[in-house]
């Protein structure tokens, strides 16, 4: 499943897996909102941005096929928003590659430019979580000030998200070893939805448990943690670097 | 010796309206290891629940000289440490070192303290190597195992195990009962399969439709071919290299 990948990949051993959590989570934050804020047309320095995320996936050994591939699998998404933004401006512009010229509009190199900001900071999100622990990541998240019941919601829901989606296969399989044909589009509906309810009620049952296995453990809505996060020498120059690199792509985000 | 657990004339009434328990009375002593044993749906887990302070019905239940009611809650569940059946609702932080934490830290002990005994608790249950896994990494056996060592550490004076050998292989099911031996706490285990409560317990209580039947030494009561197979049990033998 992907997220034992995850977990895997992020227990190896390499320089980005042994720095703090929370410097690889402000250089991702702060990286997001740098390409974020670059022009809208800028395709040129969003693909110099790309450097930063690649190199943290090849120094953090993650499979750059994976990285693609989640990619992939998110971008049906972005693409409506990318396309619809081709339709929406159609200056002609000329873009030329040395002697070579292309007419196109200025929408379409919208639409690149929206595609090109999603991939290269999904590259850098991906490249933080399969180089940090969840739970160095909650830490993180935690000590960077977010609320501490959100944290542990975050870490819930990972930790019981695939347990609900084995248990809704197993509905899945239960039901296609007994439903031989296709039943009619009501039929169907109505069988879908009687599994949906059932899926929310064992979750809630499941919920119920999980609270009193806390409560039986002495919960009372603090959460506490033998976590200690430690900041090193070498976190202090992966942010020097990071820091060096969004300088670099904004002073030079109105050249390309 | 005092009990531990004395409960008088405890009833409990589900919200529907089914009786879950009914004038249950029950004295458990320091250091008993004891099954509650009868078919599904006879009351085991409710009373196990209501041990545990996490059901409240007519009738009372004295945990360690605790009344057991909202009021105490906290200071029941300090005393009772309850494995439930399924350990993946047992096991909800990221690491499984976490986990084992979470019982101490909660009870404000200090972090060397907390540290110190959730080692202690994982190298009791043989998982001490895998403190940063996640636990959605282990086997069902390690889960199980995992699932006593979160309750282990907070040092209860008594356990409560809700079917504990469910879906355990027979390896599995020796290590867990060969562990369950070695534990020196009061133990209390709701289970119908009656090989395993008779290979770890000196006690049985046999409970169906919310109410005890019979209560007495497990060899007494598992052998009792017509009371065991009235209540849809099967008898078991004892077994011979049994040591308590």
């Amino acid at each position: 499943m992907h997220h034992t990948v995850m977990d895997h990949l992020s227990m190896q051993d390499t320089f980005l897996h042994r720095l703090d959590a929370r410097s690889k989570l402000i250089a991702v934050v702060v990286f997001t909102i740098v390409v974020i804020s670059l022009r809208r047309t800028g395709v040129g320095i969003i693909a110099v941005s790309a450097v930063g995320p690649f190199a943290m996936l090849l120094v953090g050994r993650v499979p750059l096929k994976l990285a693609a591939l989640q990619i992939g699998c998110l971008c049906p998404f972005i693409m409506i928003i990318a396309i619809s933004s081709a339709f929406y401006d159609r200056s002609v512009v000329t873009i030329a590659f040395g002697a070579y010229e292309l007419n196109t509009t200025q929408g379409a190199i919208g639409a690149v430019a929206i595609f090109a900001r999603f991939a290269v900071t999904m590259m850098a999100i991906i490249a933080l979580s399969a180089t940090t622990r969840l739970s160095d990541l909650l830490a993180a998240f935690s000590s960077l000030g977010l609320p501490k019941i959100l944290v542990m919601q975050i870490g819930l829901l990972y930790r019981y998200i695939f347990l609900i989606i084995d248990r809704a296969c197993h509905m899945l399989g239960a039901r296609a070893g007994r439903k031989l044909r296709y039943l009619g589009l009501r039929r169907e509906l109505s069988t879908s939805a009687a599994m949906i309810a059932s899926l929310f009620a064992t979750s809630t049952q499941t919920a119920q448990r999980v609270s009193d296995a806390m409560m039986a453990r002495g919960f009372d809505g603090t959460i506490r943690s033998l976590k200690k996060s430690t900041f090193s020498i070498a976190d202090t120059v992966f942010l020097a670097a990071v820091c060096a690199y969004m300088a670099l792509l904004l002073a030079v985000k109105g050249v390309i | 010796m005092a009990p531990v657990i004395s409960i008088n004339g405890f009833s409990y009434r589900y919200p529907d309206g089914t009786d879950g328990l009914y004038d249950i009375s029950l004295d458990i002593a320091g250091g008993e290891k004891i099954a509650l044993i009868g078919p599904n749906g006879s009351g085991k887990s409710t009373l196990l629940l209501a041990m545990g302070a996490f059901l409240h019905g007519h009738g009372s239940i004295v945990v360690d000289g605790v009344e057991a009611n909202k009021k105490n809650a906290k200071q029941i569940r300090r005393a009772v440490g309850s494995v439930l059946q399924n350990p993946d609702e047992q096991l909800f932080m990221p690491t499984l070192l976490e986990d084992v934490a979470f019982g101490p830290l909660n009870m404000g002990l200090g972090d060397e303290e907390v540290l110190r005994r959730s080692m202690d608790a994982l190298g009791i249950v043989g998982l001490d190597g895998m403190k940063h896994k996640a636990p959605h990494h282990l086997s069902a056996g390690q889960k199980r195992s995992a699932a006593i060592a979160t309750i282990l550490s907070m040092n209860p004076k008594i356990i409560t195990m809700d079917e504990p050998d469910t879906s355990l292989d027979p390896r599995n099911r020796n290590n867990l009962t060969s562990l369950l031996k070695s534990l020196k706490q009061t133990l209390i285990i709701a289970t119908c399969n009656i090989p395993f409560a008779a290979a770890l317990c000196k006690r049985a209580v046999l409970i169906d439709s919310g109410k005890i039947i019979a209560d007495g030494p497990v060899e007494e009561i598992i052998t009792d071919e017509k009371l065991m197979q009235s209540h849809g049990l099967e008898t078991a033998a004892i077994p011979e290299s049994i040591d308590f």
